[in-house]
């Protein structure tokens, strides 16, 4: 049977949803190599991340092996990522909202990955027992997922608009972004509640869009449509905004506040300096030669009538 | 009032947005919570006005007469803004921090995590004008309106309020003044925003592209420094007589004659003070060649223009400025055949030559760097000289220059030597990697011009002041001296004006110096105390 409007923007929904967050890493991740601003603590300085110490503390450092913890950078990323440990030690009020919300949406993504797999097992491969545990976790993940993502997604709302500090730093499409969620989580609310209270239907549309295979489609109510619409719209539209600070948070921990790489000479991020440095500088002040490059004006500075440097 | 205040109040015609009062600001400790204890804050100048920016709070840390006198003006300037925006969004003209600066516009997700992080903040009784997203967010406001096609075709929805004028702009670069790029911000971010380099990039943008820069930093800051030979005015032969100077005092003092190296060939490590040592704390230098000589260890001083200044105003405002004189500074070192270049008791040089320009030096202007204080711990871990630490035997509490540890992560030689050598050596809290700046941080311990410095001691300084009480609550006594361990000139700067501002010399004895001065002062061969407790 063909796929139907439904499963073709679901199919839509995901593939903008791979190709935006992908072209994205691609962005940041082609943006020129920066000057050294990093932060510490940084946590892979292997036996000074504790206190946040550096390898510069060391005499002739640049001689010396460079040991790093991959360990150290784990915890961080994933107390960070799976706790929200900043907001927790500097901003509790706040943390008791937004972490139900962003544990809901993580467990709503495990549910669809958990549906993923559930569909894979009914169509493709069949292993009864983890058709079975997996049946469970669905309903675990999926339970909590929406009524903690709901209800952190009530507590920033009000806190938006209640809290000054946050109101008036807050444009249009922030309060925009907020409510659309909360309407996505919403009307799965109903749906979960008046249509599908055993995310039997959910399955079944999975098992639908695993097998490519429309007979497989439940029938839907109309809140249940509605529902799948708003989810795919939230999909399309969620990397093109700053909800995808996902991606943003690799790179702002990972390449800038964590980057200590080295330059050596000989080294890879000597080569990008030779290469970066040889760009024409735009900038139009009177201290600067505009059009020569970042060498030039650093190296060749032109001197005054008594041949001291000019700037 | 001021907590009514929004970023969209950036353009507000009002004179002056911020009118701050002594009992605006946070409750200092005893004895200074009682009335009378500091002196009240004053208006600025009613001819001040006319040219220079006093709108955002009164107070003037751009000591340019650059406020536009009509509507012709206006418009010239805002073009200027938005031409170097532009340019700060591009990899020609922004390669250096393109990446760092567009994820912090892209994703603050506005949560006010960051706030309470801020000391100027917090002690400028939580004015909003000094919150660290205020300046970012009015950045990102014009950013996302002129320069982001979603701000372009939905404007105000996705932008916010923002309105450019005179006035926005005005504002918008004296609070990046207001911001000592500290970046204790940024570590509370869950996220990973960078409010304090957003504060840099505002400063560049001003900088590189309109040549608007307090005077301290560019004309007589780096602009000096590459023509003169240091931001300090000081001249090749002027420390050469300097460093003659030093060497009678050693020998008055210590009763050997030291002959500092200057200009050696092939000495292991070219040494670079800051040059405001030398003026006005030769001890420091003088301590440096007496625990050098002592130790045995190999090195010189450079007589060549700029290499005897270990400064580097660029890193705070403009990153041309500072690619120029971290090449110069390894040129020279590279002619001197020296294996390194040390840096002294200066935290920004620290950072500037050590970790910012480690990707402006390639090829035959590169050479390594490091901190001196590595050095300084191995003088005393491996006992090279016989030190008693009863000589410092007094209160000692260690204030942590940001740009050695949060910046670059140089946070144990230092509290290591104290413990060592400073029995009653105490903490400040926080401390390390989470400490308070000193108020003096990218550049405002230099910048002395019309009211600013008023601002400094009474806001900037503020929670260092609190810090050091509260570090020596137990010895209050005037009776009792007390030291505030700064190794670093730009802080003992700031430290200096803030002890004669709040009078606490007088009041309480508290005095500062850097680390050398208190190793020597242990050292067992000498039979006078290096340390001398006079407040200068």
């Amino acid at each position: 049977m063909p796929i139907s409007a439904l499963m073709a923007l679901s199919y839509a929904a995901f593939a903008i949803f791979v190709i935006v967050v992908a072209s994205k890493w691609v962005k940041w991740s082609s943006m020129p190599m920066h000057l050294r601003w990093e932060l510490y603590p940084v946590p892979h300085e292997a036996g000074r991340n504790q206190y946040g110490g550096s390898y510069i503390e060391e005499v002739d450092y640049w001689k010396k092996p460079r040991e790093t913890t991959l360990a150290g950078e784990l915890k961080d990323m994933f107390s960070e990522m799976l706790f929200i440990k900043r907001v927790y030690e500097y901003k509790r009020p706040l943390w008791w909202l937004t972490y139900p919300f962003h544990a809901g949406i993580y467990l709503i993504l495990a549910w669809f990955f958990l549906l993923f797999v559930h569909g894979i097992l009914s169509v493709y491969i069949s292993i009864p027992v983890l058709a079975k545990v997996v049946y469970y976790l669905i309903q675990i993940c999926g339970t909590i997922g929406i009524i903690a993502a709901t209800l952190g997604c009530i507590g920033l709302i009000i806190r938006r608009f209640s809290d000054k500090d946050m109101l008036n730093y807050t444009a249009g499409v922030e309060i925009f972004n907020l409510f659309f969620i909360l309407i996505v989580l919403l009307t799965g609310i109903a749906t979960w509640i008046t249509y599908d209270p055993n995310f039997q239907h959910a399955m079944e549309f999975m098992k639908a869009l695993v097998a490519f295979n429309s007979a497989y489609l439940p029938k839907l109510t109309t809140i249940a449509e509605v529902h799948v619409i708003l989810l795919c719209l939230l999909w399309i539209y969620i990397p093109f905004t700053k909800m995808s600070h996902f991606i943003g948070k690799y790179f702002t921990f990972h390449k800038v506040l964590w980057d200590d790489e080295l330059n050596v000479p000989g080294s890879k991020v000597e080569a990008k300096v030779r290469e970066l440095t040889r760009l024409p500088m735009p900038w139009s002040a009177p201290h600067v030669d505009t059009g020569k490059s970042w060498d030039e004006n650093a190296l060749e500075n032109p001197k005054d009538e008594w041949g001291r440097w000019k700037y | 009032m001021s907590r009514e205040i929004k970023p969209e109040d950036a353009a507000s015609p009002v004179d002056q947005l911020v009118k701050l009062t002594v009992r605006d600001l946070e409750k200092l400790p005893p004895p200074y919570d009682k009335p009378g204890m500091e002196p009240e804050l004053t208006d600025p100048k009613p001819e001040w006005k006319e040219k220079y920016a006093t709108d955002l709070d009164g107070y003037i840390a751009i000591d340019l007469p650059w406020k536009p006198k009509n509507k012709e003006e206006e418009e010239r300037l805002i073009k200027s803004f938005l031409n170097g925006l532009n340019k700060l969004l591009t990899k020609e003209g922004n390669w250096t921090f393109l990446q760092p600066l567009l994820l912090s516009l892209e994703y603050c997700a506005k949560c006010q995590t960051c706030s309470n992080a801020c000391p100027i903040y917090i002690m400028s009784g939580k004015q909003e004008v000094y919150k660290p997203t205020w300046r970012a967010e009015i950045l990102r406001r014009i950013w996302k309106k002129y320069c982001t096609p979603a701000g372009k075709i939905f404007g105000k929805f996705v932008s916010g309020d923002i309105e450019l004028n005179a006035k926005t702009l005005m504002r918008l670069a004296e609070s990046a003044y207001r911001c000592t790029l500290c970046r204790r911000c940024t570590q509370t971010c869950p996220i990973g925003v960078d409010n304090g380099l957003i504060s840099h990039e505002i400063r560049k943008l001003f900088s590189q592209e309109m040549g608007i820069a307090p005077k301290a930093l560019h004309e007589l800051g780096t602009v000096q420094h590459l023509k003169v030979g240091s931001s300090t005015g000081l001249t090749p032969d002027g420390v050469k007589d300097i460093i003659e100077f030093i060497e009678d005092d050693i020998e008055d003092k210590i009763g050997k004659r030291i002959k500092i190296p200057v200009d050696e060939k092939g000495a292991d490590i070219l040494l670079i003070h800051n040059a405001g040592e030398f003026l006005s704390w030769p001890e420091n230098p003088a301590a440096f060649a007496i625990l050098f000589e002592e130790a045995g260890i190999s090195w010189t001083l450079s007589s060549e223009q700029v290499a005897y200044d270990a400064v580097n105003y660029g890193v705070w405002y403009d990153d041309l400025q500072l690619a120029r004189i971290a090449a110069k500074h390894a040129e020279i070192a590279n002619k001197l055949e020296v294996n390194k270049i040390v840096v002294g008791e200066c935290g920004h040089a620290h950072k500037a030559i050590t970790v910012i320009a480690d990707r402006v030096l390639h090829d035959d202007i590169w050479i390594p760097r490091e901190s001196c204080m590595p050095i300084l711990w191995e003088i005393v871990k491996k006992e090279k000289i016989n030190f008693d630490p009863e000589k410092n035997n007094f209160p000692v509490t260690l204030h942590d220059p940001c740009n050695m540890v949060r910046l670059m992560g140089v946070v144990e030689p230092q509290r290591k030597i104290l413990r060592k050598l400073a029995p009653q050596f105490r903490e400040m809290e926080p401390h390390g990697v989470y400490n308070y700046c000193c108020g003096g941080g990218s550049g405002f311990a230099i910048m002395q011009s019309m009211n600013f410095p008023e601002w400094r001691n009474a806001v900037a300084t503020r929670m260092k002041f609190k810090q050091v009480l509260e570090a020596f609550k137990d010895c209050l006594d005037p009776s009792i001296n007390k030291y505030i361990c700064a190794p670093c000139s730009n802080c003992k700067g700031a430290i200096r004006d803030m002890l004669s501002y709040y009078q606490a010399s007088e009041r309480l004895s508290i005095y500062y110096g850097g680390l050398v001065e208190l190793m020597v002062n242990a050292m067992v061969d000498l039979e006078e105390p290096f340390v001398e407790w006079e407040f200068h």
